[in-house]
């Protein structure tokens, strides 16, 4: 037997990881997709019975412009990010991976997913437009003001979100790694405090007003970008948290 | 030789718990270290501290001369079974042996494949559908096919059949003599394993009990069966380890008896036995339970 002195490269180990969450694909990819279809045909329907419950009168011209059918999905990868943690760290790492590594791949992985979902929305409301609205003048993927967003931009604001949002259930997933379900309930109740406590604030210096004058100014993907500073600090903290989660069993 | 695990007053207090208290031991390269103790003696615990999955209160151990705590260059070189290792619900025993041939640089997927065949395991059914036995031998295939230079199994065989267990046995051995490596077995079938350990480390409340050589330590005791008499007073003045009597035949287990004394319980008409590891290490267990307890 050869003995191996120095261990493999980053990147293998990190691919290791990777290869661990991609193992089973249903879970990170397959199932929100097919929610995320599955709402949309659900919609389509709706759509469907009410130009027939209609008939000959005329609907108003925004009646299908608004849709929150794709925040659905959104929130749904943040329960798949704490669930993949919490199904991946202790076999990982129980199998003798380093946290470090299972953090980075992890990472990867769920940057992949933001992107793909980020891409794939995007593509679909290439479709919709395409098809002036799947035909009923619908708009399930670019919903309200994001219409007459260029596609690139709608990829990006929503890789952007969904990174955001996949990075909160990072640090929350490592949380319950961690600390089990009190880390998590103590990690969104501190969170919510912080929320009312910043509004509070904002409202009592009269700085509300203008913050939310500049938020409404902002365009869809400066909003987008707004929330990177979110994703690095749940990301690091997320890390921190996870350097000193033993493996269960 | 020299020593893959080295421990020096490894300690893991969890609150009050003191799981682990001040644990030295050395394991030497390329030899079968058994680490035996009862329920909750601190052998897991030892074992995670060995791989870097539990942090240490105080002490320290290095693995390969380095510390294992997120040093892939030592996990890399490291596989560690358990009876109780989670799996993701959805994976099933072929997801195991995918991640597990990426996660071990010497992984052998041929020898893996025999090992499927030979145990039975169903490798497309889910982890948690598994029985307790199938379970086992997914970890046992695990840590065999790893091929790591260290490899510790904790309670590897829990639920698994005597026939598996024996073919167990048999394929550590022949793999251990073909491809020799560094085993740390931990299990409550001492005289089942006793064939395959060079080296025991008896872990008792969190503490090291013995760490001796497994040939040295049979060496240390020996039973004397005779009349109850003639035991009585060839004992009184010598460490008995456990007594045994049934009508007018007594046995005695003597530890540190000279070829003297042997010799001298023969002429006395005493018959001698050999005492297995098993019984060795309960009298020794026992023992210090009464010195707790007095």
């Amino acid at each position: 037997m050869t003995a191996i002195a120095v261990a493999p490269s980053l990147g293998h180990r990190v691919a290791t990881t990777v290869r661990v969450h991609a193992s089973n694909p249903w879970a990170l990819f397959y199932t929100p997709a097919f929610i995320t279809l599955g709402v949309f045909a659900l919609n389509y329907a709706i759509w469907r019975t009410i130009l027939l419950a209609a008939g000959d009168k005329p609907l108003a011209p925004d009646a299908f412009d608004y849709n929150g059918g794709v925040t659905w999905v959104m929130f749904y990868l943040v329960v798949v990010a704490v669930q993949a943690m919490n199904q991946t760290f202790s076999f990982t790492v129980g199998l003798g991976s380093t946290r470090r590594d299972y953090y980075l791949g992890t990472s990867a992985v769920f940057v992949a997913l933001a992107v793909t979902f980020g891409g794939g929305i995007a593509l679909m409301a290439g479709i919709e437009r395409a098809t002036s609205g799947w035909g009923v003048d619908g708009h399930f993927f670019a919903p309200g003001f994001l219409q007459s967003l260029p596609l690139w931009e709608l990829a990006l604001m929503y890789a952007l979100a969904l990174a955001m949002l996949m990075f909160v259930g990072a640090a929350a997933g490592s949380m319950f790694v961690r600390w089990a379900a009190t880390g998590v309930i103590i990690f969104f109740g501190v969170l919510a405090v912080i929320a009312v406590a910043a509004i509070y604030l904002l409202v009592a210096s009269s700085a509300a007003g203008p913050v939310l004058t500049w938020f409404g100014e902002l365009t869809p993907l400066q909003a987008a970008a707004s929330t990177l500073p979110v994703t690095i600090v749940s990301g690091v903290a997320g890390f921190l948290v996870l350097r000193r989660a033993t493996p269960k069993g | 030789m020299t020593a893959v695990i080295e421990a020096k007053g490894l300690t893991r207090h969890y609150g009050k718990v003191r799981a682990v208290e001040e644990v030295s031991f050395t394991v030497e390269t390329d030899s079968i270290c058994g680490l035996l103790g009862r329920n909750g003696a601190g052998k897991t615990t030892v074992m995670r501290l060995i791989t870097g999955q539990e942090f240490a209160s105080d002490g320290e151990v290095t693995v390969f001369g380095e510390s294992p705590v997120e040093n892939p260059a030592v996990l890399a070189r490291t596989c560690f079974v358990r009876e109780s290792q989670v799996y993701p619900d959805s994976f099933r025993g072929k997801h195991v042996l995918k991640a597990a041939a990426h996660l071990f640089p010497n992984w052998d997927a041929d020898y893996a494949g025999r090992l499927v065949d030979e145990f039975r395991v169903p490798l497309n059914r889910r982890m948690k559908k598994m029985s307790r036995g199938q379970r086992s031998a997914v970890g046992v295939i695990v840590g065999l096919a790893a091929r790591a230079e260290l490899t510790l199994l904790d309670e590897p065989y829990a639920g698994l059949d005597a026939v598996a267990r024996e073919l167990f046995y048999d394929h550590l051995l022949a793999d251990y003599s073909a491809n020799p490596r560094t085993i740390v077995l931990s299990t409550h079938l001492i005289d089942e394993a006793a064939r395959l350990l060079n080296h025991v480390v008896v872990v008792d409340g969190g503490r090291v009990l013995i760490d001796a050589d497994a040939d040295d330590l049979r060496g240390t005791a020996v039973t004397l069966v005779g009349g109850h008499a003639a035991i009585e007073r060839f004992a009184t003045g010598k460490e008995a380890l456990g007594w045994d009597s049934v009508g007018g035949i007594s046995s005695v287990t003597l530890a540190g008896l000279s070829d003297a004394d042997k010799a001298a319980a023969v002429a006395a008409g005493l018959e001698l036995a050999p005492v297995s590891l098993q019984q060795l290490i309960v009298n020794r267990t026992r023992n210090s339970i009464q010195e707790v307890r007095s």
